[in-house]
């Protein structure tokens, strides 16, 4: 199996490299098309994304194929040669199962790259350049990704502010489904966590705001309600989750005022989000009893930890995928070793055959009977002459399917016996 | 027979056993799956267990202390697969699986005491209403107390702002000690009055017996906790506190043997 992946990434290429390389998905197919004609290779996939361009191919040259990008790019090759990776077999297929698994990724873990890897795989299967060598290499590589997934935590602490939040009000509420977020001031980053609230189940959405007509946007983007900034206290106790993002020099949630809105509520939690600097909430609030009140230095906290615990997966992430490439190596291996054999066999009983045809006329003399008892030897003897030389390579061969250097080994008595696989 | 299979129940109660001793030493979950597996077959032989004894004795098996000891261990079984079934709530294991144990190893330690049995001027029909109740209630408060640890556990790493843990989230440990509360506390009641019925039955004294102070003691903690949960809308820290007191009065209430009880247990 010749495999090559010729590629760029955001840990080798800088976003002007990257953008200029990428192939956009309605070009694919055409692309494929022509890499397949200017490279010989018999198999290929293109993977753009916008952290990422690759190609991985069966068979090519390397070099052609770096050609091939640079030309169709229009970009000289000097000015992309320091950033281009190139692998090959098994350490093109580590590669691959790493991309995928997002272990390559530059928020590690994230979930995103196995759809595009998934996209792509359908579109060079459409384009008809996906045959027997990449298809059971690209479902490995998806089943890969599945399997690290499942079986480690890589993917599964949040690493963003929102999802954090998200995280954490989950830890309080466990199911969010029906209960109430407000919003006070409108940022960017408050908007973005009731987004992924709103998402993960939370009902009615709550928006003040000191210019009220803003408020009013932003409620009608949840499909919220809007409450002029004067009031908003009154309306805290419904409150399950509490953002605050607004420019204030002073605390707007001062303790008294979060106590009042915990007894109202007959001591149902509240989870103060405090994502404004200066902070809004007054941090003794959280002392209250069925109060917590996160500010943004605790979310980072939380998503430091949440990182570290993402990294210290990738480790067991690492040897699922070293373990996953020798499985695939071996198997790929052992798919040649058996038509090898084959090969090997029917060409030696070829030239046995061969050979008996030639002595066939030296025995016309002999009486008929004769002259068939003698072919039955000979038949017999040659046959098991065959075997006996053979059995050695022939269990060494099986032997060595299982092992790194195989293909080596297979290849070098191929050359051996020229043989030639179709 | 039904010694073997409450054996056979304990060894595989065993590895709930060691569950809860790998999960807090390495402080990761170890073993979990398989605890529930061999959980539910040690519950199917525990089952199996008890009716043998029904079928061999043509009543119910509650008159001896071996007897009861067995079916409150099988109940604390049930309410935790069926609390684990409707909660998903794996950290309970940690309480749970070592009290199973626990329980069971009483019942098969107690399973060669066979004169350990209910005094002649006690036998009555009470004994099938007052030891089941009872013993309901104690485990549905058990599990009062399980969730509510869990609860102080996950409020505490929330304050300090540690949220790395597989702990259940507030709302479900409060929700599960409230729900295991309102149904353990009517059993107790009706347990303890039942028991009250009984003892004037066989016309014993029943006033002046530590255990039935002790249990009426109790029986007013949980009290006190319905009442500030349902008046002042008590939740969360305080109200996991108290049951958490209730089931220390519990535990005390139940390690005392005396009076008409001291013959048998619980």
């Amino acid at each position: 199996m010749e495999l090559a992946l010729i590629g760029v990434s955001h840990k080798t290429a800088p976003v002007e490299v990257r953008e200029r390389l990428a192939f956009p998905s309605d070009k694919i197919r055409a692309a494929l098309a022509s890499l397949l004609e200017r490279t010989h290779a018999t198999e290929a996939m293109i993977l753009s994304t916008c952290n990422r361009v690759e190609i991985v191919a069966h068979g090519p040259d390397a070099q052609l194929v770096q050609d091939f990008i640079c030309e169709y790019h229009q970009i000289s090759a000097d000015d992309i040669s320091k950033h281009v990776y190139s692998y090959k077999n098994a350490d093109a297929i580590r590669h691959l199962f790493r991309v995928t698994a997002s272990l390559d990724s530059m928020m590690l873990g994230e979930p995103q790259i196995l759809g595009q890897v998934k996209e792509a795989y359908r579109l060079a299967s459409e384009a008809g350049t996906i045959g027997s060598s990449l298809s059971p290499l690209l479902d490995r590589a998806l089943a890969v990704a599945k399997r690290v997934r499942s079986e480690t935590g890589i993917s599964q602490s949040a690493v963003s502010i929102s999802y954090a939040a998200v995280e954490l009000a989950r830890k309080i509420f466990g199911d969010l489904t029906g209960k109430t977020v407000m919003i006070i001031g409108a940022s960017k980053m408050g908007e973005l966590a009731a987004k992924h609230l709103k998402r993960n189940g939370v009902g009615s959405v709550l928006v003040t705001n000191r210019t009220f007509e803003r408020a009013v946007e932003i409620a009608k983007i949840f499909e919220g309600a809007a409450i002029p900034f004067e009031h908003f206290t009154d309306h805290m106790e419904h409150a399950d989750i509490v953002i605050s993002s607004t420019g204030a020099p002073h605390f707007i949630i001062t303790r008294p005022l979060a106590e009042q809105v915990i007894r109202n509520r007959r001591n149902k939690p509240v989870f103060f989000i405090d994502i404004a600097v200066p902070r809004d909430v007054d941090p003794s609030v959280n002392d209250i009893d069925n109060a917590f009140v996160y500010d943004i230095d605790d979310l980072q906290q939380v998503i430091d930890a949440n990182m570290k615990e993402r990294m210290k997966e990738a480790g067991r992430a690492e040897e699922i995928v070293d373990h996953e490439v020798q499985a695939f190596c071996t198997r790929m291996q052992s798919r040649e070793v058996a038509p090898t054999i084959v090969l090997l066999r029917e060409t030696l009983d070829k030239v046995r055959r061969e050979e008996i045809e030639r002595y066939r006329r030296a025995l016309r003399e002999m009486p008929i009977e004769q002259q068939q008892a003698t072919l039955a030897v000979i038949d017999q003897v040659t046959q098991s002459l065959m075997n006996k030389i053979l059995h050695h390579p022939i269990t060494l061969m099986k032997e060595m399917s299982g092992d790194p250097d195989g293909a080596e080994f297979i290849e070098t008595v191929r050359k051996i016996f020229n043989l030639k696989l179709q | 027979m039904h010694v073997q299979l409450l054996k056979l129940a304990l060894g595989l109660y065993s590895v709930g056993l060691l569950h809860s001793v790998f999960t807090v030493l390495r402080k990761k979950q170890t073993l979990f799956k398989p605890a529930v597996v061999a959980t539910l077959i040690g519950f199917a032989c525990h089952a199996t267990s008890i009716f043998a004894r029904v079928y061999e004795q043509r009543t119910f098996p509650l008159s001896q202390r071996y007897e009861s000891f067995s079916f409150f261990a099988a109940l604390a079984v049930l309410a935790f697969l069926i609390v684990y079934w409707r909660y998903k709530i794996t950290t309970l294991g940690i309480f749970a699986f070592p009290a199973i144990f626990v329980m069971t190893f009483l019942a098969v330690l107690q399973a060669y005491n066979a004169q350990d049995s209910v005094p002649e001027l006690l036998r009555s029909r009470w004994i099938y209403i007052h030891t089941p109740l009872v013993i309901l209630g104690y485990v549905a408060f058990f599990v009062a107390f399980s969730a509510a640890v869990l609860y102080l556990l996950q409020e505490h790493e929330l304050k300090r702002k540690r949220v790395f843990n597989r702990l259940p989230s507030l709302e479900i440990c409060d929700d599960l000690a409230y729900r295991s509360l309102a149904v353990g506390f009517p059993l107790m009641t009706l347990g303890i009055l039942s028991g009250a019925l009984w003892a004037q039955q066989v016309s014993v004294s029943w006033m002046n017996d530590p255990k039935i102070l002790l249990a009426f003691m109790t029986w007013l903690i949980y009290l006190l906790l319905i009442h500030y949960r349902l008046i002042a809308g008590w939740r969360g820290k305080k109200a996991a506190y108290l049951a958490i007191v209730g089931f220390v009065g519990v535990l005390v209430t139940f390690s005392f043997s005396t009076g008409f009880h001291a013959n048998f247990h619980p």
